[in-house]
């Protein structure tokens, strides 16, 4: 079978795969915060179209095989749409998606110029990248704002043994579309994957992240910041499984919420039989600036190995008082106060990021969020 | 400089401050002793404007203005600086940050031009070598980790910054060893001055030996119970509170 046979053949696999299971719901497991079937149905998903995806400059050494194309290499063959659990989104994004893109770094190449995946328009969309032994890379994945009736992309990642991968997305306020993507990684032994998300909401904004690490020594560091306003949704929902010893997992997350909007954050962690000597730590924290705004976090915890490391938190409040006074005491300004406060929170999970340009980046945009989230409605 | 007459205030539902009358005396220094939870911090709170000190009867006058209806950040622009007792740890702004800020949103608010980050680096830095307050000490979170003396002598690098008019000075001296106390009663006397009033609070004589107060007033349930020039702290240190703590609220 030629690989365009193969691929037509793994799309209609994908297609009857949604049908039968359909858009999920608050009665699906983890999506009780983001009740996608209440506001969207299967075949607006289907009627959506293709997004668009860009990438101005790609750096040397990175091969590029555009989805659009129906006879792909074997690279994106073992791979596409093999990565991860074949969920309901992700098989809706196989299923409709006419295009996407998929990256290649092969081994041992080191590329430290950031790829700038930008991903644009309304629809669903595929991307894939695919890292080979002790290479490494960076990506960054702005999303715009023109994401219609609903954009809906399915990433897989796939990192082979002492691979590195730093990825950061940042998800645009977008008050009238419905957002999902849903990215799943496999880890081989000593991969590293780094992730950070900025989002600032839109009617129903899912994030959701799969992730193996399959190999020993395997590490996945997820940070993010979320700030709301207005009616605004995001749901950051991860579940990581440590399948072999000596894995390790950090997680920060920060929420800000404010006007009637709602932030959702769930992380699970499954630490499987065998996976002795891993650890875990998960922290997720939320501000609430309004009476009317909603933050659910929600960790979980999975244990079948012994001798392992895990440690979760998660806490929702309010500005502290007596930290305002003593700003405003000093003569800033209540607002000035305030928004000094809030940057202090997500400050943490900003830094870490680790890379100067991307935080300016990210600072920009949250500056362009705080008037929204900090507005306060009865 | 400060007026204030027969002011009650609550908080948390209790009234504390049950008919407290004082006048503070432009350029004076002016001491505020009495018993532990006689009111001495509400008071502070109150003329710093801090939200739940509610005001429910009496004035006070702060250069002829109403200062209960001044925000908390107005008082600050307009001169009042309070060195709180607790000074709050602010995790994740950096006190160099928070000094800058601070004292050029004071300049906006009465119009003043802003200075640029150097200046104020060089201004803060200067202050700083007096008190002791070290780079790494500039460097790091507003408070966070400070030592009791450490806050102590950064509060009072924050006063010598922003030249208030009226500064409240709540038991700066607690938790302070006698070298710390000295360094600190230093840099309060370097700010001595005919236009600037200061209002002490403490429960030592000890202070007083360093900060020498023009006046000293008795702080019990509530009111003032006692007034006097210097010598009173020491009757007081003899005595103590008892024979105060008689007169009926
Ligand atoms: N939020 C509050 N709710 C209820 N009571 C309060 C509150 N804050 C302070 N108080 C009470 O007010 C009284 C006066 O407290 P304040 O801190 O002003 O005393 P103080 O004179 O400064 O004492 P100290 O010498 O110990 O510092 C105390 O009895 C205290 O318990
Ligand atoms: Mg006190």
């Amino acid at each position: 079978m030629t690989a365009a046979a193969q691929r037509e053949a793994r799309r209609t696999e994908a297609l009857d795969s949604f049908r039968v299971r359909g858009m999920p719901h608050r009665r699906f497991e983890h999506w009780r915060y983001s009740d996608l079937r209440a506001v969207l149905d299967a075949g607006q998903v289907a009627q959506a179209g293709t997004a668009k995806w860009q990438i101005d400059k790609l750096p040397d050494g990175v091969e590029l095989f555009d989805l659009a194309t129906p006879e792909a290499p074997d690279w994106v063959m073992q791979k596409l749409g093999n990565v991860g659990n074949r969920r309901t989104m992700v098989e809706a994004s196989l299923a409709f998606a006419e295009g996407g893109v998929a990256l290649r770094v092969p081994a041992g190449r080191k590329i430290a110029e950031p790829i700038k995946l930008q991903i644009a328009g309304q629809g669903n969309l595929r991307w894939l990248i695919v890292l080979e032994k002790g290479a490494s890379a960076r990506i960054f994945e702005p999303h715009t704002a023109d994401a219609g009736i609903l954009r809906n992309v399915g990433v897989e990642i796939s990192m082979a043994e002492g691979s590195e991968l730093q990825h950061v997305r940042c998800a645009p306020f977008m008050p009238r579309s419905f957002a999902v993507e849903l990215i799943a990684v496999e880890a081989a032994k000593d991969a590293k994957y780094r992730a950070h998300f900025a989002n600032f909401g839109s009617r129903l904004s899912r994030t959701e992240l799969h992730i193996v690490l399959g190999g020993e020594g395997a590490e996945a560091h997820l940070s993010g910041v979320t700030v709301l306003g207005h009616d605004g949704h995001s749901d950051v929902t991860t579940h990581i499984e440590h399948a072999a010893a000596k894995t390790s997992s950090t997680q920060l997350f920060k929420h800000v919420a404010g006007g009637k909007s709602r932030a959702v954050y769930q992380g699970k962690i499954t630490v499987r039989e065998g996976a002795v000597g891993s650890d875990s730590r998960q922290t997720a924290r939320a501000l609430l600036m309004s009476p009317r705004a909603e933050a659910d976090l929600k960790p979980e915890l999975i244990i079948f190995a012994d001798d392992v490391k895990c440690a979760h938190g998660a806490t929702v409040g309010d500005l502290d008082a007596e930290s305002l006074f003593y700003l405003r005491s000093r003569g800033l300004p209540e607002k000035e106060a305030r928004q000094l406060l809030i940057n202090a929170f997500l400050g943490e999970a900003v830094a870490a990021i680790g890379d100067d340009a991307l935080i300016e980046t990210i600072w920009h945009d949250i500056e362009a969020a705080l008037p929204r989230a900090m507005e306060s409605v009865k | 400089m400060l007026e204030i007459k027969d002011l009650h205030a609550t908080v948390g539902g209790k009234t504390i401050l049950k008919g407290l009358s004082l006048k503070v005396e432009t350029g004076q220094v002016h001491a505020i002793m009495g018993p532990n939870g006689s009111g001495k911090s509400t008071l502070s709170y109150v003329l710093a404007g801090r939200d739940g000190y509610e005001v429910t009867q009496g004035s006070v006058i702060y250069n002829g203005e109403d200062l209960l209806k001044m925000k908390t950040e107005e008082r600050a622009a307009k001169g009042i600086f309070l060195a709180m007792q607790y000074p709050v740890e602010i995790p994740g702004v950096t006190t160099m940050t928070f000094l800058k800020s601070a004292l050029n949103a004071q300049r906006r608010t009465r119009g003043e031009s802003e200075y640029d980050a150097m200046s104020i680096l060089k201004l803060v830095r200067a202050k700083a070598k007096a008190l002791q307050v070290t780079e790494d000490m500039l460097k790091r979170a507003l408070n966070v980790g400070f030592s009791g003396g450490e806050k102590k002598r950064l509060e009072i690098l924050q006063m010598s910054l922003f030249e208030p008019k009226m500064a409240i000075l709540d038991e700066t001296d607690s938790g302070l060893d006698i070298d710390a106390l000295k360094l600190v009663a230093e840099g309060v006397n370097a700010l001595r001055s005919p236009d600037r009033s200061m209002l002490v609070i403490t429960h030592y004589q000890r202070l007083l030996d360093y900060i020498v107060p023009d006046r000293i007033s008795v702080l019990a349930h509530g009111k003032i119970v006692k007034e006097g020039g210097k010598e009173l702290a020491l009757e007081l240190e003899e005595k103590g509170y008892a024979d105060i703590e008689k007169v009926p609220a």
